[in-house]
């Protein structure tokens, strides 16, 4: 395929048998030029020469000065060659001098029908054109079977010999081997784009819209092997080409996940409404959606708290996606249904987890938040383990309420437990008391202003995360080494020593009791 | 203002109309030698300006037209050009006051001179065209309207023709014509008018300014050509080689490969009866109405085209049009004119 999309030059134009009787008369440093496309010279040279083999009309370079003016233009015209009849003035002196410092191949041509030899010429020399449009009809043939982006792919990157992505609207990979994607690209403009060529070839990429929007969904992309144009066009063709069947397999994904969010969405309100005892008709559609309802369960309450939406980022299906894979790093599977202003999730087990599994739970949501993206402002809260379908209602109630203490909290991720709640009714109550206040107020004092509230900021993360340095390193965005660091500095600070649980106790009082005031 | 040329002004009117003849204008040695012996035993020929002459004083003005070869071959005597202006004074019924000069490029600068000295009338001090042109269209009078006709077209064996009236490129071609069967060359008396008519239309001065031209230029003898040229007023273009004679063919201008020896560059002279256009790499340097001047680099002789040879060295000079012409003559006196297309970009440019 390769070799086919590479233009003719006017060296390689001369072998054909129709030029057979054609002499170079000048120009001959200049033989290497591409020839892309032919034209014929009647006294205009038209604005699309470049890369053109100009055949000129006897009359039209008569007398031959006007070839000599034509060589000029030529030059700056970027034409590829020109060629004459010999029947023709001969070309002056000076202009064969010309052609030749500016490299501009003139042919002479004895005894031939010049139309002819347009005409044959330029069968040749758009055979890489040609060439394109069999990929393109290739390509199209390939995929019109093909319903799934992983079918899609293949077919293209089999049509293409050359690797295919399909990237989300961020840029990371959804098919395909990790991809990174060169700075030049800009994914915010909706418009197909390539790298800078180079000799491992060039990246192009190619929005994939959906109707009514101005932002790409995702992203076809492709490398070419080499750096050639018309490599380049080609693919970028073939990727214009493949843009609509992805485009329909995006739109029935998105379908199908809004189709399954209501169900699930009605299913969960009928589960919940039921109060512990579930109808014939739900413990059906359960089944058909594959919750298992007899097992034992944590429910887990997601609420994004975040007002405006990073439009390019947000849809439902790539959130959904976030979430997933996020909650799968922790190895928290289990059913999640999209309701919206966040997502109930729940981990089924067909055994008593033991009591401590709560607590497991609450540190993996903690990280599962830190992972997710920080502008989405999410809180979490986590049930208690409960059995059957009943259970199930129970612990996802208890969640949801758990999740709302989270979100009276004035830092973001917040992750509560249901079995803290009682405590965390009793602290808020004390945390308006004019006794803790004045404790903070003087606990914390040798912290204001240090470090534009760094310090203050690290130690409320790393008591609310429980007293783990990674965790704390996950949520601000620090080196575990930083985290430790900067706790280093704040038991030099405060005098204080952390891994007492009385003096951790009063701080985090005292550090709830300061976010309460600013708040 | 007026002034009286002796025979000692003869060869510096001679050598200023040689380069004002863009290389045509036919051969000024044949003028200066009938100017010569017409000037010869102290005579002396009176110039004055249109406007120090009464306002109704009837201007003719005398030329030699025809083929250069044949002027060459059997030169013409002072008194076929006294014979035109006295066949041109009886069309008209009118006694003749002075003799104007058509162009001041080639022999016709010189012609005039013979013909009011044959005569015994002044010379004005100007022209029509400025340089020379090959044809009697080509003046600031037809410019302005004004008829060539009458004209006397008479031949050596005092054959007169008389064109009573015709539009001025007819005139021309009647002209022509006649000229032929007269033996292919013949004197000529035309534009006839008033002379406060050619004070206020001719090129004034312009017959002081071809001698001027020619003293600047004998002057400049051993000097180089970059010194003549800015003794001239003009452009030096090149100074080179010339590495390849197109000879015209008919209407079909000619054209030379110059090889400029300092800068490299790769320069075009075309050319009819005269230099027409300087192309330096493809694109118009130089062009008429300019003056394009070849001259030989060590003597300073104009070199006409039919004189070229290859291998041979040149100068290549641009003068000024003498200045008077009025704007928008470019049709008439530009490139087109000539025949070449002025669709070229180099010529539009």
């Amino acid at each position: 395929m390769t070799a086919n999309f590479t233009p003719v030059s006017v060296r390689e134009l001369l072998t054909e048998t129709v030029l057979a009787c054609a002499g170079v008369v000048a120009g001959r440093e200049g033989l290497g030029r591409e020839v892309r496309d032919l034209s014929w010279y009647t006294g205009e040279l038209p604005t699309t020469a470049n890369g053109h083999l100009v055949v000129c009309a006897a009359e039209a370079v008569t007398p031959s000065y006007r070839l000599e003016a034509l060589v000029r233009r030529a030059e700056s015209a970027g034409v590829a060659a020109l060629l004459i009849t010999a029947e023709a003035q001969s070309p002056l002196l000076s202009t064969l001098r010309l052609a030749d410092r500016l490299a501009i191949p003139v042919l002479s041509i004895v005894g031939a029908d010049l139309v002819d030899l347009l005409h044959r010429l330029t069968i040749r020399v758009r055979a890489p054109e040609v060439q394109r449009a069999r990929l393109i009809e290739d390509v199209v043939r390939r995929l019109s079977t093909k319903t799934t982006a992983e079918d899609i792919l293949a077919a293209l990157s089999l049509a293409l010999s050359q690797a295919v992505w399909l990237l989300s609207s961020d840029g990371s990979t959804i098919h395909g081997e990790s991809l990174s994607l060169p700075s030049t690209l800009r994914l915010d403009l909706t418009v197909p784009q390539h790298s800078d060529p180079s000799p491992s070839g060039q990246i192009l990429v190619h929005p994939v819209t959906e109707p009514g929007s101005t932002q790409a969904a995702a992203w076809l992309a492709s490398q070419t092997a080499g750096s050639g144009e018309h490599q380049r066009i080609a693919t970028a063709s073939a990727l214009a080409v493949a843009e609509p069947y992805v485009r329909a397999w995006l739109t029935s994904q998105r379908a199908a996940a809004e189709r399954d969010s209501v169900f699930h969405g009605r299913l969960l309100a009928d589960l919940i409404a039921g109060q512990g005892v579930a109808s014939q008709d739900v413990v059906e559609r359960a089944l058909s959606a594959g919750w298992r309802l007899q097992d034992w369960h944590v429910g887990i309450h997601l609420i994004r708290t975040a007002r405006l939406g990073d439009p390019l980022q947000d849809d439902p299906v790539t959130s959904m996606r976030k979430l997933r894979s996020a909650l799968e790093a922790q190895k928290l599977v289990g059913p999640v249904v999209d309701r919206g202003d966040g997502w109930t999730v729940w981990i089924s087990s067909a055994t008593e987890p033991p009591s401590s599994d709560g607590r497991r739970v609450l540190r993996s949501v903690r990280l599962v938040l830190a992972q997710l993206p920080a502008h989405w402002e999410v809180v979490a809260g986590v049930g208690r383990v409960h059995h059957g379908p009943g259970g199930l209602a129970s612990t996802l109630l208890e969640a949801r309420d758990a999740a709302t203490l989270a979100r009276t909290h004035d830092y973001r991720p917040a992750a509560e437990h249901i079995d803290e709640l009682g405590v965390a009714r009793l602290l808020a109550a004390w945390q308006d008391s004019e006794i803790l206040r004045a404790f903070a107020e003087t606990a914390l004092a040798p912290l204001k202003g240090v470090d534009g509230g760094q310090l203050l900021r690290t130690l409320q993360v790393y008591l609310e995360a429980g007293g783990s340095v990674s965790t704390t390193g996950i949520v601000l965005g620090l080196h575990r080494n930083t985290v430790t660091a900067r706790l280093h500095r704040l038991r030099e600070r405060l005098g204080v020593d952390l891994d007492d649980p009385n003096q951790r106790l009063a701080l985090q009082l005292a550090c709830r009791t300061i976010e309460t005031e600013h708040g | 203002m007026e002034r009286y040329l002796g025979v000692d002004d003869v060869s510096a009117l001679a050598s200023g109309a040689g380069l004002l003849g863009s290389g045509g204008g036919g051969d000024v040695a044949v003028g200066a030698r009938l100017l010569r012996h017409a000037l010869q035993d102290g005579g002396r020929a009176r110039l004055v300006a249109a406007e120090d002459l009464p306002p109704e004083t009837v201007v003719v003005h005398v030329g030699l037209a025809g083929a250069p070869d044949v002027v060459a071959e059997r030169p013409p005597g002072g008194e076929d050009f006294a014979n035109a202006v006295t066949a041109l004074a009886g069309a008209l019924r009118q006694r003749v006051g002075a003799i104007g000069v058509i162009e001041i490029g080639g022999l016709n600068a010189l012609i005039p001179l013979v013909a009011a000295q044959v005569l015994g009338l002044p010379v004005v001090d100007g022209d029509l065209m400025g340089r020379a042109f090959p044809r009697i269209s080509q003046t600031t009078l037809a410019a302005a309207g004004h008829p060539a006709t009458p004209m006397a077209v008479v031949g050596p064996a005092a054959d007169s023709v008389i064109i009573e009236s015709a539009s001025v490129d007819a005139a021309d071609r009647i002209m022509r014509a006649n000229v032929a069967a007269l033996g292919g060359a013949a004197a000529v008396a035309l534009y006839p008018c008033r002379a406060d008519t050619l004070a206020a239309l001719g090129l004034p001065g312009s017959v002081s300014g071809c001698i001027a031209l020619g003293q600047a230029l004998a002057d400049s003898a051993g000097r180089s050509v970059s010194d003549l040229a800015a003794r001239l007023g003009g452009e030096l273009l090149c100074e080179g080689r010339v590495d390849e004679i197109r000879p015209r063919r008919g209407d079909i201008p000619g054209s030379l490969t110059v090889t400029d020896r300092s800068a490299g560059h790769i320069l075009r002279l075309d050319m009819l009866d005269e230099y027409l256009n300087v192309a330096v790499d493809g694109v118009s340097r130089a062009s008429a109405p300019d003056v394009l001047a070849v001259l030989d680099p060590v003597t300073f002789a104009p070199v006409p085209p039919d004189r070229l040879r290859s291998g041979q060295s040149i100068a290549l000079l641009r003068l000024p049009l003498m200045p008077g012409w009025p704007h928008g003559a470019e049709e008439l006196i530009g490139l087109a004119a000539f025949g070449i297309d002025s669709g070229r970009p180099e010529a539009t440019r």
